[in-house]
């Protein structure tokens, strides 16, 4: 099994913001996306979902495949409506300036490191 | 020419749901008149009668004798009565007595009719014994049909969710969805992952019936004019079902092909429509079936077993 990762750590790592502290402080994978159906393909659990979409469904979208967290990157502005359903389903909302690739990059060494 | 009222003209008729002409024919002239009014006599001056319609903002109040109407005063008697001079006057002489009355026993169909064939926005009402009873406006045929369709539809809604006989081992829940309306598509899916949890269903099981639920409700919402989707949970075995009313699918092989989609572009910015939703649903799914006809509607039905057999691995 892949190894718990901190959503601590992955908001230090990408100077992220929480928006809303769902029910689980930790996530074992990376799903990175900005189309939900690609998202729903995934096998993985416990995953920390990347986007810059920043739509309702988004969250939905997390919650259909047991994600435990999103990190939505880029800077973009976020609705009052996506951080409530984050909040009504209990996961975690982190948003940060960086684009999409460049969070990946700075989440990489903690997910693959030792 | 714009029409005045078309739901009772003769050619269009026909074409009116056969629900709104039934509330027409059954409500009464009575279920929706005004009852609680200003009246006069006919010893009131126009000047007593234009200080109550001009305080109380109304633009008609009937005479009456006893109980009998005997005229109406309206805001044009009124005009007239300050042009000739007259406005310090009783009403008797000048009142309108040539009257057009509705009798409270008629059906509404019948009101709505009078107010194609003559000029009034409004009617006395009358009872059988001759006697004064209420006032139709435009206004309260408009408020009594809505507050009767509005009731119509809370029904039909209700039996929508209520009109599927469970079986024995069996639980059906059903849920309207409505075309475009993206904020709520994934409600009906959130609610089945939440049943199958209570019903202790195995996580992988409830992830793959998520999936499909999910995918099948966003399809409903972006591609149709709106549907309902259903699951039935037996004892092994979740099915989901959506149906659309249109515009159906012209080549249904082709809609199952991974990347075929006729999305716009509004809805690929919204993260969906690259084509992936049939196949995705079919990949979570132990049975699909997908039927549509063009003009008409599209029917989905994933089943998916609660035991994880090899070849759904």
């Amino acid at each position: 099994m892949r190894k718990k990762v901190l959503l601590s750590d992955v908001v230090t790592a990408v100077k992220g913001r929480v928006l809303n502290n769902g029910d689980a402080d930790y996530v074992r994978w990376v799903v990175s996306s900005g189309l939900m159906s690609d998202v729903l393909t995934t096998e993985e659990e416990e995953i920390l979902l990347l986007s810059s979409l920043t739509t309702t469904q988004v969250v939905r979208t997390a919650d259909m495949v047991g994600a435990h967290a999103i990190l939505l990157a880029c800077g973009k502005p976020i609705s009052s409506d996506t951080v409530s359903l984050a909040s009504e389903l209990g996961i975690t909302l982190i948003s940060c300036e960086i684009p999409v690739f460049e969070a990946g990059h700075l989440l990489a060494p903690l997910f693959f490191g030792d | 020419m714009p029409h005045r009222f078309p739901i009772l003209s003769e050619d269009s008729a026909d074409k009116v749901p056969s629900l709104t002409m039934e509330i027409i024919f059954r409500l009464k002239v009575k279920d929706a008149m005004m009852t609680s009014l200003w009246t006069a006599t006919k010893k009131h001056t126009f000047r007593e009668i234009q200080t109550v319609m001009r305080d109380n903002e109304i633009s008609g109040v009937p005479v009456l004798d006893d109980n009998r109407l005997v005229g109406i005063v309206s805001v044009s008697d009124i005009i007239n009565a300050l042009d000739s001079g007259h406005i310090e006057e009783p009403i008797e002489a000048y009142m309108s007595k040539q009257l057009i009355v509705l009798e409270d026993d008629m059906p509404l169909s019948f009101a709505v009719s009078y107010y194609n064939k003559y000029p009034y926005r409004r009617f006395p009402v009358i009872n059988k014994n001759k006697e004064f009873v209420g006032i139709l406006t435009t206004k309260d045929v408009l408020t009594a049909i809505l507050n009767e369709m509005n009731n119509e539809i809370n029904i039909l809604e209700n039996q929508l969710h209520h009109d599927k006989v469970e079986l024995p081992n069996q639980i059906i829940r059903e849920y309207i969805i409505k075309q475009f309306d993206f904020e709520k598509a994934g409600q009906a899916s959130f609610k089945l992952k939440k049943l199958l949890k209570e019903k202790e269903v195995s996580r992988k099981i409830i992830r793959r019936a998520s999936v499909a639920a999910y995918e099948m409700e966003i399809n409903v919402a972006i591609h149709s004019n709106g549907g309902k989707i259903t699951f039935v949970l037996e004892k092994d075995s979740i099915t989901i079902i959506t149906k659309d009313t249109g515009p159906g699918i012209a080549d249904v092989a082709q809609a199952i092909e991974e990347g075929y989609s006729t999305a716009n572009d509004w809805i690929r910015s919204l993260g969906f429509g690259a084509g992936m939703g049939i196949p995705n649903t079919k990949r979570v799914s132990d049975e699909f079936k997908i039927e549509s006809e063009p003009g008409k509607g599209t029917i989905v039905k994933s089943v998916i077993y609660l035991e994880e057999t090899d070849e759904s691995q």
